[in-house]
């Protein structure tokens, strides 16, 4: 890894360098809320951005894209050849890039890679930069506060300059363009430790920090625990819509007006969704908030560690806040923590 | 697969479709009607045989597919779904009235004597026929295909109309509003204390309204997995009187036995 330093007041340059040849995206203020959006000016960016309603995953996974085109008629399909536009996400926060390490491990590295999604990666540069954590993140305790890779550049902000980490050709080859990036002092590395001790600091304590969560769960596999969780289900599948990790869809056809031609479409899917776990024949697998909830938990906490050696959560904590019935791994954590607390009586 | 397509063989035989409005505003036919441009993309695909709203023709014996909006408001409307239930192979409900009773099931609640309190002891005009409380076409009969809002979206019922023409691998599905508007990065109105029937409103509009800037209206009716116990308690939370919550979806969902804890 490579590291420069950038005084602030360069960032502008960088970004209008990227504008040349790329679409940027970046967080932008809405509503009340935060947003990624393609922007035309390094103004419309709020770097100090909180967090996002949805993460960047949306560029790579949209919410519905087409698969295939069919002629009904003639019973041909045609690949898709969706346009992919050469993107740079910049302002990505470290447990954004952490998820989209994730995914890259189902749709990229796997046996069997999503080409739709593999020419988005690929087409993509993702400038992350640092943050303080709010309330409700709780990244640090899955080792997500950090991007250690993942990334083309990674903007730590130590104080009207950038500590910034370079881990590609194409994005250092466009910083040394656009800003005067200068090797980093003795002084800077100072910096660069207390930022980070400043963030570790400002995690909310009232958030347990467990050990052994995938034990846990299933030791409380059966606990009643998970039927009040559940029963506070909306199903409204807000979790998964936010969720920077989750990955599921459905493939649906669908056809013109005139019914002779149509499209595949792979739209995102929920395993909060009643539907989920409906196979053909009527049975549902996981009927209840119980089940799904707790099935979300498990894949999210356990399975997709038990497969690829990591939790399929990175603590972004916008699930905290987009499910209205307050069903999120910190209740989940905060349930062993009581019962913790129970066994040592 | 055979490679056939219904919609191009040399000889079609195109489904024979009747449209038929019962208790309603008929602004979801006349939503059919705005599909426009894709207008007679649609009826080139079917053989219309009767519709109410432009032909005053008597309506066939024999048809495949029956579209019905509006609310069974009288016996004579009920007996008329049986019969189209009993000759049509498919029959798709259309609007909020046809699927949940909607506006006219607002008056459901004490229905027996509202005519009189509306005419006067033996004064009910003939012309009311035999009234019985309003109720959704899947209080009557079986509904294979549903087109819910108020109004309907033209091109979901062109797309409902296709699925029982051909058939459709998307199954109907019951997830509540929520998660289309994060999708959509729309802002949440309970964030700002303000009620929204999303929480519990049958999902598949693509939450619209709240993409415009108003609250859901429940308009789609209630998902038979709304969680109406934890939206309570959510109003609760987020500084919604519960009393408006319970009220609010009284305007799509009045018929809906879902309801009657809250009376």
């Amino acid at each position: 890894m490579l590291y420069r330093v950038i005084d602030a007041g360069e960032l502008p340059a960088l970004v209008s360098a990227f504008m040349e040849t790329y679409e940027v995206v970046a967080p932008v203020k809405r509503g009340r809320s935060y947003a990624f959006q393609a922007i035309e000016s390094f103004d419309e960016i709020e770097l100090d951005y909180p967090t996002t309603i949805v993460s960047p995953k949306k560029y790579f996974l949209p919410p519905k894209e087409t698969l295939l085109e069919f002629d009904a008629c003639g019973n041909q399909v045609t690949d898709f050849a969706a346009e992919i536009t050469p993107r740079v996400i910049f302002g990505a926060h470290a447990c954004d890039i952490n998820a989209l390490n994730r995914l890259d491990l189902v749709f990229k590295d796997g046996r069997y890679p999503d080409p739709y999604y593999v020419a988005r990666r690929g087409a993509t540069l993702v400038v992350g930069v640092s943050c303080l954590p709010t309330e409700t993140c709780f990244c640090h305790l899955w080792g997500s506060d950090e991007a250690r890779y993942g990334y083309d550049l990674f903007l730590q902000d130590i104080g009207g300059k950038y500590l910034v980490s370079i881990s590609s050709v194409e994005a250092a080859n466009i910083l040394e363009a656009a800003c005067d990036p200068r090797v980093a002092t003795d002084e800077d590395r100072i910096e660069f430790r207390h930022a980070t001790r400043r963030r570790q600091a400002a995690f909310n304590p009232d958030i347990p920090d467990i050990q052994e969560v995938a034990m846990l769960t299933d030791a409380f596999h059966k606990d009643p625990f998970w039927d009040e969780l559940g029963e506070r289900c909306l199903s409204c599948t807000a979790c998964s819509a936010v969720c920077p990790t989750c990955f599921c869809f459905d493939i649906q056809d669908v056809r013109d007006p005139d019914g002779t031609a149509g499209r595949r479409e792979r739209v995102q899917d929920a395993c909060t969704s009643p539907q989920f776990a409906l196979v053909a024949g009527g049975h549902n697998f996981r009927p209840d908030g119980r089940g799904r909830v707790r099935h979300r938990m498990y894949h999210k906490l356990n399975g997709f560690l038990a497969n690829h050696d990591r939790m399929l959560c990175v603590g972004c904590g916008r699930c905290v806040t987009a499910c209205k019935a307050d069903i999120n791994p910190i209740e989940v954590l905060k349930f062993f923590e009581r019962k913790g607390a129970q066994d040592a009586q | 697969m055979s490679g056939r397509c219904i919609a191009c063989e040399e000889k079609p035989a195109p489904p024979r479709v009747v449209v038929v409005g019962l208790a309603s505003c008929f602004g979801c036919q006349l939503q059919i009607t705005n599909a426009e441009s894709h207008l007679l993309d649609v009826l080139g695909q079917i053989d219309l045989r009767y519709w109410q709203l432009a032909s005053s023709d008597p309506m066939p014996e024999d048809f495949d597919v029956a579209v019905i909006e509006g609310a069974v408001t009288t016996e004579e409307s009920e007996n008329l779904v049986r019969a189209l239930r009993a000759r049509a192979a498919k029959l798709i409900a259309i609007g909020a009235c046809a699927t949940t009773a909607g506006i006219p099931g607002m008056a459901s609640v004490g229905f027996l004597s509202r005519p009189v309190e509306v005419y006067g002891e033996g004064q009910v005009p003939a012309a009311c026929g035999e009234m019985i409380s309003p109720r959704p076409v899947s209080a009557v009969v079986d509904v294979d295909y549903e087109v819910r809002c108020c109004p309907i979206d033209t091109l979901d019922f062109v797309d409902v109309l296709q699925a029982a023409l051909f058939g459709s691998n998307r199954m109907r599905r019951t997830a509540t509003m929520c998660g289309d508007c994060k999708r959509n990065e729309t802002n949440c109105f309970f964030g700002e204390g303000t009620l929204c029937l999303g929480l519990v409103t049958t999902a598949g509009c693509g939450a619209r309204c709240v993409s415009l800037g108003r609250p859901c209206n429940g308009c789609r009716g209630l998902s038979p997995d709304a969680n109406l116990a934890s939206a309570r308690a959510a109003c609760g939370r987020y500084g919604v009187p519960v009393e408006d919550f319970d009220r609010a979806l009284e305007l799509f969902n009045q018929t809906d036995p879902a309801l009657e804890g809250a009376r």
